[in-house]
Parts: structure tokens; sequence; C-alpha cells
């Protein structure tokens, strides 16, 4: 059953900024959505608008079926979570937790049950008397999540939750919020910057540019199937080598002088891409090009190497190979390299489509 | 950008209350004062003539009113700079001590809650030229002090009542001042072999210049505005008119003087300056605010 | 320190202990001189050491009569001091918190022109333009009344600038996660607001009582009556009697006893105090 739709949602600020020209989205019940792209591309205010707390422009959002432009954020059946948490300073962490339910009017009796239901999930039953200013930063997080989940809500909305946490802490409550979410089974939209994180969270990905969706799918449809460039150096880290080439008879012209050959019907300016996972190590004579090396970033379990496409006119592109385990090549010798047709990503440079 | 509730209707009634009361009590006596400027009133109320300028004409054509607008600038500065000087030391000093900062604090600072009428009465007993202690000692040391008599001693007497009172107020912003200079800076200074003097003039006194202005502006605000209770009580602006400040004035000749016209328009010209300050201070507030 | 100089030490504490004499000396004065009978004052000096009609003359100005032509007793005017300076405080409290909570929380035709307005009110103050403010009063028929002495000065830009600046500080989110919870803009007030506002208020409240107390000028003008004299205008009143008989072991113990409840507010509150004023810093 389809449980968000978005259709043809625009914003335009009140001093005129376009900040979302228009996105189609529906999102199935139970679904975990991650809205991704850089920071200032449109996430946030595509979130606030499904929120409420900020007005729908053009378009309409439907949730189970109801156009929801005109409604209050507290009659959306939705909660969201905050990345500075908004804990409520002066309400412990239990008042924190049962305030929207005693807005609504709910028993105390039924309130008090809830709210030690979603603490006991949440590990937070020992720190439901605390202020907000007495937790640590994770825990402040989780009563952030208890205040949505005791909710109950058809759609809970994150945005970028995990910003202000440390490294660790946050692989740690990525997992705990997935796992949470497979429980509950709720609907979920969830904003965030970082690519890692929201590979690992989604069912599905929405690639945000500049207010317009580049591309939706899951994971590894956008992995393996990048519709833009954009998105292909977006996803997969390091990422992906993008080259501007050009399509010829011949095949795929890199750095003016290299030839890889090809049959596309295709012609003229394009951008070629190969991940730096996928470029492999090879001989003089099996090798598609020579990479000069400048730096080798050393982390143990694999080996990044960077380097300039060797040509004559010494002006050959950069690109990054990344290999498993530890190497140590001398920089400025040259490495010879393979790149299998099956990798590459071809783009139009013009349309920025996928070809 | 703050995140605002959609009611329409809603902040009028908020805002009302102080709607009302402003208009009431500020804008009508300012728009009452207005028009009274422009007319010449008998001294019973009952009939009035309209008569242009003439009250302004009349009011930069008295000598007293200059005199007026010297005694407050004389008093004004006098006020701002005595006090502050004496705020600094005890700030500077406070600011050294180690032990009993805190004590020191509070016995310096409750002047603040004393109402500059009361203020004013402690100071002219203690001056009264017949049993004033502090009278009496300046006549044994040569001095004939009668500020019932001399304009200047007059002018010593409320600057000092005045002063008394807003030394507190100067020095918890000095201290607060002396505080946030970093420990580093000094301690460089220190290094750099200077000594503790030289470090104050050179180091800490510069950047103690935002409090000093500060301090500046908010003391002659005072000395302006709010000093009105120390004339009355002491001086009554007088002898002559030698403590008449521009808003006492403003009353002798409304209420003593019965002079209305001349009264409302010196208020006039007080309200242009106000609000200029008003523009001024509008601009400091609005950037203060900007980043927060 | 960064060094030890003794010396250096010496003098501050001897600077600092000269200071806090000098502040003190006219209360000193004043206290001695409360102590002596009305008579000790006429052969030409201030007794300089404590008398011993001190109870005598305390307990006449606070239960009996002020004395010097003021009929009621002292704590008569405190009570219409505290009815003024409470009436006062908690009026621009309040009208202050509501009008900066829609100044801040809303958006409505003519906010700015409010704002100006209410800012206006911030440089005029009640001597400026006391005349006509005056003739109002009494063309509504406030003289001599507790609405004539409150309600004429509790407009305040100064406290409306002060929540404004406050409201300003609280992050969005807050607001936002409140409204995502089902509060309305009074549920929202009442429940986060204030609350978040608490130590602001309390700061507020010692200088705008002290500010109440200390009115001079205003209830002077506008009370005839000794039912609504305040005490810091007693003051004025005693000392018009004609100079022979100035009482001044009277007028010094109630000039004491007008500074006594701010002074104590000050000093017991004195952490609140300091935020008040670094706060409201125009
Ligand atoms: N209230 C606003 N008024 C005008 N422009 C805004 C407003 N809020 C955000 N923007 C602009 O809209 C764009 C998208 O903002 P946002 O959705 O917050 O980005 P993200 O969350 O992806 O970092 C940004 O360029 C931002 O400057
Ligand atoms: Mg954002």
């Amino acid at each position: 059953m389809t449980d968000v739709i978005l259709e043809k949602v625009g914003k335009t600020y009140p001093n005129g900024y376009h900040a979302i020209p228009s996105v189609d989205l529906s999102i199935e019940e139970g679904e975990f959505i991650v809205l991704v792209g850089p920071s200032g591309c449109g996430k946030s205010t595509l979130l606030r608008m499904v929120a409420g707390l900020e007005s729908i422009s053009t378009g309409e959002l439907r949730i189970r079926g109801e156009r929801m432009n005109e409604k209050e954020p507290a009659d959306r059946d939705i909660a969201m979570v905050f990345q500075n948490y908004a804990l409520y300073p002066h309400m412990t962490v239990y008042d924190n937790m049962a305030y929207g339910l005693k807005n609504r009017g709910m028993a105390k009796d039924l309130i008090a049950e809830k709210v030690s239901d979603v603490a006991a999930m949440l590990g937070l039953t020992e720190l439901l008397q605390r202020k907000p200013r007495q937790l640590s930063g994770g825990q402040r997080q989780r009563v952030a999540m208890g205040r949505a989940m005791v909710r109950d809500p058809k759609v809970f909305l994150f945005d970028e939750p995990l910003s202000n946490l440390d490294a660790k802490l946050r692989v740690q409550m990525r997992v705990e919020i997935r796992q949470l979410q497979r429980k509950l089974g709720t609907t979920t939209l969830y904003v965030t910057h970082d690519q890692v994180e929201a590979m690992t969270l989604a069912d599905r990905l929405v690639v945000l540019n500049k207010g317009k969706a580049e591309q939706i799918g899951t994971p590894m449809d956008l992995y393996n199937k990048p519709a833009t460039p954009f998105v292909a150096a977006f996803i997969g880290s390091p990422s992906m080598n993008l080259l501007d080439a050009h399509l010829t008879e011949q095949g795929i012209t890199v750095s003016d002088e290299l030839t890889l050959p090809l049959s596309h019907p295709h012609r003229g300016a394009i951008v070629w891409g190969i991940r730096p996972e996928h470029l492999d190590v090879s001989d003089e004579h099996n090798a598609d090009f020579a990479l000069r090396i400048q730096a080798v970033e050393s982390l143990g379990a694999e080996t990044l190497i960077h380097g300039k496409v060797e040509t004559t006119s010494g002006q050959g592109d950069a690109m990054v190979v990344r290999l498993s385990g530890p190497h140590l090549p001398d920089i400025n010798s040259l490495m010879w390299l393979k790149a299998p047709a099956q990798y590459w990503h071809l783009f139009d440079a013009v349309t920025q489509q996928r070809l | 950008m703050t995140v605002t509730f959609p009611q329409k209707g809603l902040p009028w009634l908020l805002l009302l209350p102080q709607l009302l009361i402003t208009a009431i009590f500020f804008l009508w006596p300012a728009e009452q004062a207005l028009e009274q400027a422009f007319y010449q009133e008998d001294a019973f109320g009952l009939s009035r003539e309209f008569i242009g300028l003439e009250n302004f004409a009349d009011l930069f054509s008295n000598p007293l009113y200059y005199q007026s607008i010297l005694t407050t600038l004389v008093f004004s500065f006098s006020v701002a700079i005595v006090g502050m000087s004496v705020a600094l030391l005890l700030a500077v000093m406070a600011d050294r001590v180690i032990r009993g900062k805190l004590a020191y604090q509070t016995l310096l600072i409750w002047p603040y809650a004393v109402a500059p009428a009361l203020a004013g009465v402690l100071w002219w007993i203690l001056f009264d030229p017949s049993m004033g202690p502090i009278a009496l000692w300046l006549k044994s040391a040569g001095v004939d002090w009668n500020h019932y008599l001399d304009g200047s001693q007059a002018m010593i007497l409320v600057v000092i009542a005045s002063t008394w009172k807003q030394i507190s107020y100067n020095f918890l912003f000095f201290l607060a001042g002396l505080q946030a200079v970093p420990r580093s800076l000094i301690e460089a200074a220190a290094i750099d072999g200077a000594s503790p003097f030289k470090r104050f003039w050179t180091i800490v006194f510069p950047l103690l210049s935002p409090t000093t202005f500060f301090l500046l502006v908010v003391n002659l605000v005072y000395a302006f505005f709010e000093t009105f209770g120390v004339i009355d009580a002491t001086t009554k602006g007088g002898p002559g008119q030698s403590t008449t400040t521009l808003v006492y004035k403003v009353f002798d000749d409304g209420f003593v003087g019965l002079d209305l016209g001349g009264s409302a328009a010196q208020s006039v010209v007080l309200m242009g300056i106000v609000g200029l300050m008003t523009v001024i201070q509008f601009r400091f507030i609005e950037r203060k605010v900007q980043y927060s | 320190m960064i060094e030890n100089r003794p010396w250096l030490t010496f003098v501050s504490h001897a600077t600092l202990l000269t200071g806090i004499a000098l502040v003190a000396l006219p209360v000193w004065m004043a206290l001695v001189a409360s102590t002596h009978p009305a008579s000790a004052f006429g052969v030409g000096h201030i007794p300089l050491w404590f008398g011993d009609a001190g109870a005598e003359t305390w307990g006449a100005v606070l239960f009996d009569k002020a004395g010097n032509g003021v009929d009621v007793p002292v704590w008569f005017m405190m009570l219409n001091s505290l009815i003024m300076a409470l009436g006062i405080t908690f009026g621009k409290i309040a009208i202050s918190l509501l009008s900066a909570y829609a100044i801040v929380f809303f958006r409505f035709p003519f906010r700015n022109l409010c704002f100006w307005i209410i800012f206006m009110t911030l440089m005029l103050p009640v001597e400026v333009r006391i005349v006509p403010t005056y003739e109002v009063v009494a063309n509504l028929d406030l003289l001599n009344s507790y609405t004539g002495l409150t309600l004429p000065l509790i407009a305040s830009a100064t406290a409306t600038f002060l929540f404004r600046q406050c409201f300003l500080s609280i992050p969005g989110e807050l607001v936002e996660a409140a409204r995502m919870d089902g509060a309305g803009p009074w549920r929202f007030f009442f429940d986060i607001l204030l609350p978040l506002s608490r130590t602001n208020i309390a700061a507020l409240f010692v200088i705008l009582f002290i500010y109440g107390w200390n009115q001079y000028l205003w209830p002077l003008l506008i009370t005839t009556d000794d039912a609504y004299y305040t005490l810091v205008m007693s003051i004025k009143r005693m000392l018009s009697v004609t100079d022979g008989d100035i009482a001044w072991n009277q007028i010094m113990a109630t000039t004491l006893l007008a500074m006594l409840p701010p002074v104590a507010v000050v000093i017991g509150m004195q952490k609140l105090f300091v935020k008040g004023l670094v706060d409201s810093e125009k």
C-alpha cells in the first residue's frame, strides 16, 4: 500500500528563492526512504514540507490518501527527530516524551504506560527523571527518538539526526535506528548528507541536487547504474573517476590522446566513469593505460593511489585507484591499469543522462 | 529566521495592552506637547491662541535656555567622567585582589538601589553649611562652603550626589570588562617586562574601550534624564539657574512657572533629541541582535 | 596574580576600603543622626556618634507618623510604595512578555511599525513630557489613585527588548518540536516559553522593582492625598516644612527606611541583580 505521495511538490521561499522546482515520490508503507545530497540542496526543505513546518508552494502531499497541504504539523500524524534533538530543557525525559500525548488529551495512566514501554525499548528507563542537560549526546538522541516513537505516528521524519554525534556513536546509532524501524514497521523519511549513512539505512534513496531528484532507487541501483554523473560521483567512496571524453567510431578518447575501443552509436562529448575499486593492476602489454603515481594513502585493509593518466603532454586527467591490502608503489613511478568495460559508465556530456 | 505561528488575530490581542498604554500615556501626551508648543494658553487654561513657532522663537532667544543647555552639558560630563574614573579605579583594584572580591562588590554596588532623591537628601545634609559635617570641616580648612549662594558649589554638590549613585553601575561593568580581558595577553606583556601600570595603560585600558564607550553613553543618558530627583531634593535648580538642567527646566517652567507653552516647546525639543538618540540606539541594538 | 608585589596588593585593599567607606559615609551619618532627638540639630552641627533616641525616633516614624507635616506612618507609605513597585513590576513584565511574544513568534501587517512605536517609549522618560502626561492622567481622573501611580509607568521598551532578545535565542527546532507535539500558541507560551525565560524574568524583576520603588517625580505630582503617598516622595513633602522646624532625625530615619527594601533586594539577590543590569543594558 502506498503510504505517502508527493506529487509535483515544489517550494518557493517568501524571499523568492526557488528551493525545490518539483519532486515526485511515492513511499510504500513501512519503507525507509533516505533523502541524500550535498548541503543546501533542499533536503530539509522537502522534509519540512512533509512535516508541515514549511508551506507547500505547488503540488500536493498525501498521507494514506488524504491531502495534507493545509494541515497543521500536529494533525498530520507524523513525528520528527531534529538535528539538535530539540528536547525541552526544563522538562524531564519523561515529560519530554509525554508532552505530545498530554497535548492530545490522552489519559495519564495510558501515557505512563506508553512512555515506559518506549523507554524500555530504548534503554531509557533509568533516565526518565533526568533533565536533558544531565544526558550524554547519545542518550539525548535516544530521548528524541523516544519522543517520536511514543506518538506511534504514521510517518517518522529524521533531519540529520546523527550529525552531532562522534563517529563511533554515529555508527552504533545508525544500526539501532535501522533495527527499531524494522521492528516498528513505521514508514520513514530520513535526511542526511552522508552517503555512507544513506546507503546503509535506505530501502530506497532519493538523491537531491539543487532541489531536483536526480535519481530514486535502491542503494545497489544507484551504485550500479547511476543516472547522472552527479549521482555517480555522490554515491560510493572514494567517489567514481569521471573523465571528460569523446565517443568516436574508434571508441572513447580520454585525456585527448588515449583511446579505449568501444562500439557505441552515440557520438560527441561524453563523461566516462569508472569506480576506483574497478580498476585492476596489469602489465605494460595488457594494460589499457598507465597512471603516474602522485600520492598513496595506506589504510591497511586497502590502499588508495592518486595519480594522473600518463600522456605525452603530461596533462592527463587525475584518477584514483583502490586496491585491497597494503601496497607501497613509489611516487612518480608508473602504474599499469586495466579498466574492464563492463564497469564503465557513460553519460552524455550535454544532457548529463546515462547512455 | 524564527519559526512562527500562523494565527493572524492573536498577535494584535497580545500587543493590545502595550499599544494601548503607549498610545494613552506616551503618544497622546507627546501629541499634546506638540500642540501646546504652538499655542499660548492663559494661566487658568480657559482660552488659548495659536501662535505658531513663537514659543520656539522665545525659547531660542532666551539666554536662560542656553545657560541651561550649558549647565546640562557641564553636569552630565562631570557625572560621567568623575563616576567612571572612580569606578574604574575601584574595579581595577577589585580585579587585582584575590580574597574578598565578592564582599567588595557587595559593599560597593548597593547605592544603585537608592532613589536619586534620597541620594540627594543625604549629600545635601552632609554639605549643609550650618550643620553638615563636610561643610563644617571644609570651613575649618578655609573653604567657605555655601551651596545655597554659590552656583559652582551647588553644581559640585549635585554632581557628587548623582555620581555616588552611579558608581556601582560603572563599577560592575568595568569589573566585567576587566575580567573579560584574556589572561594570556597580560601574561605575555609581563614576560615582555611591562610593569603593572604600563600593562594597564597599554593593554588593558585599550581593550576596555567598548565598555568605556558604552558606559559614557549610559552615564550621559542617566545624567540627562534620571537625575531629576537629585536636583529637586537638593538645589531645586538654584541658586539662580545654576543647576537647572534641561529636564528640570521642563518641569520648573511647566509646574512652577506655569508657562505651559514654553514648557511644551522644551518637551518637543527634548523629544527630538531623544528621537535622534533612539534611531542611533536602534541601529546599535539591531546589530547586536543580528548574530543571535 | 602574575607577580607577587605585596605593596600593590596592600594598595588595592586600601583603595577598596577607602572607596567603601566613602560610599557608606552618607548612610552612616543618617544612621547616627536618626539616633538623636530633634533638638540636637539646632546647635550648629550634626552629631557624629550614636545617641540614645534611636528607638524613639524609629518607632515614631514607623508606626505613629513620619513627621514634618506628613501625617501617615512610614509603614503605611511603605505599603503604598510596595503596591506601586509591584504593580509597575508585574505590569511591565506581563505586557512586555506578551508583546515580545507577538513580535517574535507571529507575522502580521505593521509588525515593524508596532516595534517602532514601542521603541519610542524606550527613550521618552516621563520627565521629558511631564506636563502633558500629567494633564492626560488628570483628564482620565486618575490623580490620587493606584492606577494613576502605576499604569502610566508600565509601558517599557527595555523589558520588551530584553524578552525579544531572550525569545530570539530560543532555537527554532524547539518551537517546531512543540508544534509537532500539538502545542498551540498559548500552550507554547505557558509550557515552553515562560519556563525557559524564568531567570530572565527574575533578573528583570529585581531591576524593575528598584525602578518602581524609587519613583519620585510621578507620585509627587499626582498624589496630594496622604492616603497615596509613597515613601520616597514623602521626603520631599517633609522637607518643604519651613526651615527651622525640620526634624532631621525623623527625616533621616524615613530616608533610611525608604532605601532599605531596594538595597536589601540588591544585596540579597546580587546574582540576579547583576544579570538584570547586564541584560537590560539598553
Ligand atoms: N527560510 C528560507 N528562506 C529562503 N531560503 C531558504 C530558507 N531556508 C532555506 N533556504 C535555502 O534553500 C536551500 C535549501 O535549504 P535546505 O533545505 O535547508 O538545504 P539542506 O537541508 O539540503 O542543506 C538553501 O539554499 C537555503 O539557503
Ligand atoms: Mg538541512
